[in-house]
């Protein structure tokens, strides 16, 4: 396991070594024990957040780390945005952050401040659906349904976009949402009949 | 993920004050969010300079200025650089996918890190990670590695598709350092050859950031192609790229622009092909000896010999498919 | 047979799946996406060696970062009852004795576990974990292993080598497949959470939840009704959920050790080595035919990558056995031990490995002989009995797939000349293949629960990865007992619901839609004997004879006999109604041969200059006995396809074999088809249900779509191109460099 940290080597060793003559000293100093030890190993920042997601402000504390798409799914139980690879290989994480297709697990939370954050669950409202998804389930745009959110918020942008002209325009501008059922006959039929119906 | 704080300067000017030795900028996040995942990067500092850049696309009396922060999508769609520089657009819509290149910033792509996976794998010796630890790829599983101006400390290749085209059209960078002064660094020294300092990607200053790109403009857009093959369709690296453009009179080469991605450290332009298409005539026989003369200074790794050939026939493609553009 | 054949003509449907809402609004809850109280999160860390002995696991580091609750390894874990010794691991089947043992299989072995708080501070604490080992040898490179292990006897040989030594024509040549990862959209993941009476609690992804129930029953040695297994949304499979990986086992001993629930959640390059793959394989085929083109003989010999803890072999000569009437048939394997994680069952299973094979092998004898691929298989396809155990085929209509896939893709078109059609730079071919796959059946139950306002839940245990299990069900549900969809509920993917078998080998459908009819039955003689007290008119009657409306039951025969569900309801005092009924196969498997089998066309180009594939049409024509639902069979076939071009042109699990391990392990540098890869794939089926194998006559569809796929691009290459590949994947640089023969 080699893993490059930020602190120098020559560093690490200093503090290694004061923390070995600190083992000796007595408990009164173990807040200064405690200290040095954080310099090692980095403590959490936080941050205080306030996102619109569906329209709805979120404010709570957050990891920096966060991503969008673990903010969503582990923190707010939105779990209809899926992670299939978490380092932007496969698409089922997209949302629309200001309207436009972004994947979420390369997003840091902290970044989405000020901006709308749309995702599955914020695509229709109350019973009715989105065009989109009724087509999917007309058209059988899935199986197992896990790529599905992602493939469904893409497909609206991609409408969006104008980027329906053909099916091999559909396809280039549907590849990057990997579906490993391969349903990609019913994803550009689901799409050709919503651009269908928006261009009547 | 090593924990960091995250700042968002409002200017640039707050951002190069703010930023740490250990502190990194974030724009797209495309590649610095997946390094961060992977402890590939591990800044204590995070610095978003998504307000701090600017996103604007300005055409200039002598060329267009691509703001650092414009996204690849809006560069890709834009009236005038459709118009004057397609090449820009071809080379960026034949890379990642639409999410990623809404997000991806101008300025972000020019730094992005190479995708040889033992760079990505922490497991795994690599120079450019991890100075001193050795060449993986160079003895290794190199299929995807450079064929021209590596070293045996790095064969990595330079992943951008927009790159190959800014490198064909030889744009300029603006970059501000640190003080806060302003220069431009030509396309063709911005990005390195590795030699034995593969962890340094390009020339820009410690601490500086791009401010923005600039293309002169050119006699180029009527006749430019970018041809990408890879190992499937779309959203894939290029097994080798090339990027082509034909000024013409007639039928009369007046000047050629070839360049390729996928293949060396940094976009590399073919000069010698380049050289010899100008006055020929535009046909089969004088696509398929400048493609030949680009190839001849190849030298392949062990595995990946077959990109001598495909780049062969993905220069005469490109000429050909920039011709009949 | 219980049901009339007009039901076998309903085929169309257009309301869609019965989860379609779920899938489309997000709602549907796949494993990892549980709100559990007090949940914690864990992260396993892999070995850096591919073999050795850890000598020891340093977590101090680890143990400090924020958050963090616990590490587990070999040194500090509960103790699993089921691996306390040497004997007992191996008794258990399980395979990796996760942190039960300080040896080193392979590179990304799970080795520890760090549980925190949160996700981002298990992720950051697990790559702090060091650990120091003894490191030994490593065999990692299957090409030259393979060369030290012998072939031993696959099966009983039919005739003699000796028969058709001087065959008029005989093709002799190797072929190889590089190691496919299946990466179901899906990353592999478990909530375990123990409760205060030792009862588990599980939320895991996999393809049967009894087996899942089954197997951790066993290693806990507690009863297996002790352990609850929910996986109602399954996002894909294609046999990776069909064992219990360590990793699900970690998360129970996690849960354990914290006394909190734990969620683990495989990263992309995890799933790499930890939930099986399709191993590499390597091929020789030797085949013979006489002047007429009758196949007169076939030598096989297959080898496939395993593990060095378990054996598995793929089984890569079963399909030589069962598409062609070899009247001299020699088939010989063996598994080729590797420091690599056990490879496990991918999507039509050694069929799929060893039709690539037989199928090149059968064109490339098609070119010697100067005959049309098209009418070879027509002519030595063994279609009336199993050429094996000479069982006649329940129903057999490979070579009508044939006929109908030659006619959708223009046939007549294609060349025997290869490489004479150009366009552009780009070579035109066309190529075809076929598949087989013994169609099978499990045991499996079913139950109905109805209420008075004429509303029912149908219940199974079985998963739905996908494949319209539940949408099949409701259609059968439908059909049998005549009640509206609307009115029709399913449930199913809980142990706590009427045991079926994994849903694997295209048997899902084929064994739960006996156990629909059989329950959908039950219920209406049920209703037919509490409607007998009230009205005479139902004593004695079969359940064909009884048809159930949105709102009451009926004699159809007899126009004037009709209960409402609230008459019979209040007149018997009853609350809900619940039978179950089990249906297994019998008889018929001693009398019948049954198999699916499909035909695959493709018309490819190929560019001459970059060595780039492109497929322009796919044609699929299968024989899957009753198609119960149009639409999602279609899909099925479809994206077999899909996996099938994958197979052919790009999918490959890349090996570092200086270090030992593998190397662009995510899905930038594992490829499998995207959108654009595939062309709109077109469908057929013969769709005649097969009498024998269920009441449905449904035979399962989810193999015999890749089954064949692969040969038939690669046939398609060679008409175009001249270049015959036999090394899978075909990536645009073999391609480009092959010679022309």
């Amino acid at each position: 396991m080699e893993k490059k940290n930020s602190y120098s080597r020559r560093f690490f060793i200093k503090a290694s070594a004061a923390l070995g003559a600190l083992a000796l000293v007595p408990k009164y100093v173990s807040s200064f024990y405690r200290d040095i030890k954080a310099l090692i190993v980095p403590v959490k920042e936080h941050i205080n957040l306030t996102v619109s997601v569906n329209k709805k402000p979120y404010t709570m504390q957050a990891d920096t780390r966060s991503t969008l798409l673990d903010l969503l799914r582990e923190n707010l139980q939105l779990t209809g945005t899926k992670k299939g690879c978490d380092h932007g290989q496969c698409g089922a994480c997209t949302v629309h952050v200001d309207g436009e297709r972004t994947l979420s697990c390369l997003t840091l939370s902290a970044m989405t401040v000020g901006k709308e954050v749309t995702t599955i669950e914020g695509l229709s409202e109350g019973d009715d659906l989105h065009p989109m998804q009724e087509a999917f389930i007309a058209c059988d745009g899935f199986q197992c349904g896990y790529c599905t959110p992602g493939q469904i918020m893409s497909a609206v942008a991609c409408v969006k976009e104008g980027h329906t002209g053909s099916v091999e325009e559909i396809k280039a501008y549907m590849s990057g949402n990997l579906c490993r059922c391969g349903a990609y006959n019913g994803i550009v039929e689901s799409i050709q009949k919503v651009a269908q119906h928006e261009t009547i | 993920m090593r924990p960091f704080e995250y700042v968002k300067p409002k200017d640039s000017k707050e951002a190069l004050r703010a930023k740490t030795p250990t502190g990194a900028y974030i724009a797209g996040g495309t590649n610095l969010v997946d390094l961060l995942k992977k402890n590939i990067a591990v800044p204590h500092q995070v610095l978003d300079v998504t307000q701090a850049l600017s996103d604007k696309i300005t055409l200039k009396r002598s060329g267009i200025e691509m703001g650092a922060m414009v996204r690849n999508t809006t560069a890709a769609i834009n009236p005038t650089i459709l118009e004057q520089f397609p090449l820009v657009s071809k080379a960026i819509l034949a890379g990642a996918s639409p999410q990623i290149r809404n997000m991806a910033s101008i300025g972000g792509n020019l730094l992005q890190r190479t995708r040889c996976p033992y760079f990505y794998d922490t497991s795994l010796p690599c120079n450019k990670r991890a100075p001193g630890s050795g060449c993986g790829a160079y003895n290794g599983e190199n299929r995807m590695s450079a064929v021209i101006g590596y070293s045996a400390d790095c064969v990595a290749v330079h992943p951008s598709d927009l790159c190959v085209a800014l490198a064909a059209l030889d744009a300029t960078v603006v970059v501000q350092d640190a003080q806060g002064k302003k220069r431009s660094i030509l396309f063709k020294d911005f990005h390195r050859l590795p030699e034995s300092a593969p962890q340094q990607d390009n020339t820009l200053p410690e601490g500086a950031l791009i401010r923005e790109v600039y293309i002169p403009k050119n006699a180029f857009h009527k006749h430019s192609a970018y041809v990408k093959i890879r190992d499937r369709d779309s959203y894939a690296f290029a097994l080798v790229s090339v990027a082509a453009a034909l000024q013409l009179d007639g039928n009369r080469i007046v000047a050629a622009r070839l360049a390729s991605g996928g293949v060396a450290h940094k976009p590399w332009r073919w000069l010698a092909a380049e050289q010899f298409l100008a006055g020929k005539e535009t046909n089969a026989t004088v696509f398929a000896e400048a493609a030949a003369l680009a190839v001849q200074d190849v030298r392949p790794l062990a595995h990946n010999a077959f990109k001598v050939d495909m780049l062969k026939g993905a220069i005469e493609t490109a000429l050909q498919e920039a011709l009949q553009a | 047979m219980s049901m009339s054949e007009s039901y076998y003509l309903k085929q169309q449907d257009t309301e869609g799946r019965v989860e379609a809402r779920a899938k489309v609004t997000g709602k549907g809850k796949y494993a990892a996406e549980y709100t559990v109280d007090n949940l914690c999160h864990g992260v396993l860390v892999g070995s850096t060696i591919p073999s050795g002995r850890i000598i020891a696991i340093d977590t101090e580091q680890a143990r400090q970062v924020t958050g963090v609750i616990d590490c587990l390894s070999h040194q500090n874990r509960p103790l699993i009852p089921g691996f306390s010794s040497a004997e007992k691991i191996k008794e258990s089947g399980f395979g990796l004795p996760i942190f039960h043992t300080d040896k080193i299989h392979f590179k990304g072995q799970p080795i520890a576990l760090v549980i925190a708080e949160t996700l981002e501070e298990a992720l950051y604490a697990a790559a702090l974990v060091k650990a120091e080992y003894e490191e030994a040898e490593f065999d990692i490179d299957f090409d030259k292993k393979r060369q030290e292990i012998a072939l031993q006897e696959s099966g009983k040989e039919r005739g003699t080598l000796e028969a058709w030594k001087q065959a008029k024509h005989v093709v002799e040549q190797s072929y190889s497949i590089k190691a496919e990862v299946h990466h179901p959209m899906e990353m592999h993941a478990t909530i375990a959470a123990w409760t205060a009476e030792g009862h588990l609690e599980l939320h895991d992804k996999n393809q049967g939840v009894n087996n899942v129930q089954q197997v951790l029953a066993g290693l806990y040695q507690i009863p297996k009704e002790q352990i609850h297994v929910v996986s109602e949304y399954v996002g894909g499979g294609f046999g990776s959920g069909l064992r219990v990986w360590p990793h699900v086992l970690a998360a129970t001993m996690a849960a354990k050790q914290v006394n909190r629930p734990v969620k683990i959640v495989l990263t992309r390059p995890q799933m790499f080595v930890s939930t099986g793959y399709r191993p590499a394989s390597w091929q020789r085929i030797r085949i013979g035919a006489d002047e007429q083109g009758r196949l007169l003989g076939i030598h096989h010999q297959a080898m496939n990558g395993t593990s060095t803890y378990e054996n598995f072999n793929e089984g890569i000569t079963r399909v030589t056995r069962l598409i062609y009437d070899f009247p001299n048939l020699k088939a010989e394997s063996a598994t080729v031990p590797l420091h690599m994680n056990t490879p496990t069952w991918m999507r039509g299973p050694g069929d799929c490995t060893g039709d690539f094979a037989v199928e090149s092998a059968i064109d490339e004898l098609c070119y010697t002989m100067q005959k049309d691929p098209v009418q070879i298989r027509l002519d030595n396809i063994a279609s009336v009995n199993h050429p094996d155990n000479k069982l006649p085929w329940s129903t057999h209509f490979l070579k009508e797939c044939v006929t109908q896939g030659a006619k959708m893709i223009g046939w007549e078109k294609r060349s025997s000349q290869p490489r004479s059609r150009t366009d552009g730079d780009w070579h035109v071919g066309y190529g075809m293949a076929v598949g087989m796959w013994n169609a099978s059946r499990g045991k499996a139950s079913a139950a109905i629960r109805m209420t008075g306002d004429g509303h029912m839940v149908v219940q199974t245990a079985m998963t739905d990865i996908g494949t319209g299990t539940g949408t099949g069900m409701l259609n059968i549900a439908h059909d049998v007992t005549g009640i509206p969809k609307h009115q029709i509920h399913i449930e199913l993917g809980n142990s706590n619901l009427p045991p079926a078998p994994s849903q694997g080998g295209s048997t899902g459908m084929s064994s739960v839609s006996g156990a629909v009819v059989a329950v959908s039955n039950a219920l209406k003689l049920q209703l037919a004997q509490y409607a007998a007290k009230s009205n005479p008119g139902f004593n004695g009657v079969s359940a064909d004879e009884v048809m159930l409306s949105a709102d009451s039951i009926t004699l159809p025969d007899k126009a004037n006999v009709r209960i409402a569900y609230t008459d019979l309801w209040a007149n018997n005092l009853l609350g809900q109604i619940h039978v179950e009924a089990t249906s297994e196969p019998g008889e018929e498997r001693k009398k019948y041969a049954f198999c699916s089998s499909a035909a695959h066309f493709c018309q490819v180009r190929v560019h001459q200059k970059t060595g780039k594939v492109k497929i322009d049409r796919m044609v699929c024509v299968a024989d899957g006995g009753t198609v119960i639902n149009q639409r999602a069979a279609a899909n099925q076939m479809s994206g077999a396809a899909v996996g099938g071009i994958g197979m052919a042109l790009m999918e490959e699990q890349f090996v570092e074999h200086k270090l030992g391990g593998l190397i662009a392990d995510d899905l930038a540098g594992y490829h499998f088809p995207v959108n654009a890869d595939a062309p709109i794939v077109e469908v057929a089926f013969i769709g005649k249900p097969d009498p024998n194998i269920n009441p449905s006559g449904a035979k399962g569809l989810g193999e015999v779509g890749i089954i064949g796929t692969a040969a038939a691009i690669s046939n398609a290459i060679y008409n175009a191109t001249g270049k015959r590949l036999r090394d899978l994947p075909m990536t645009p640089d073999k391609v480009l460099l092959a010679t022309p023969s």
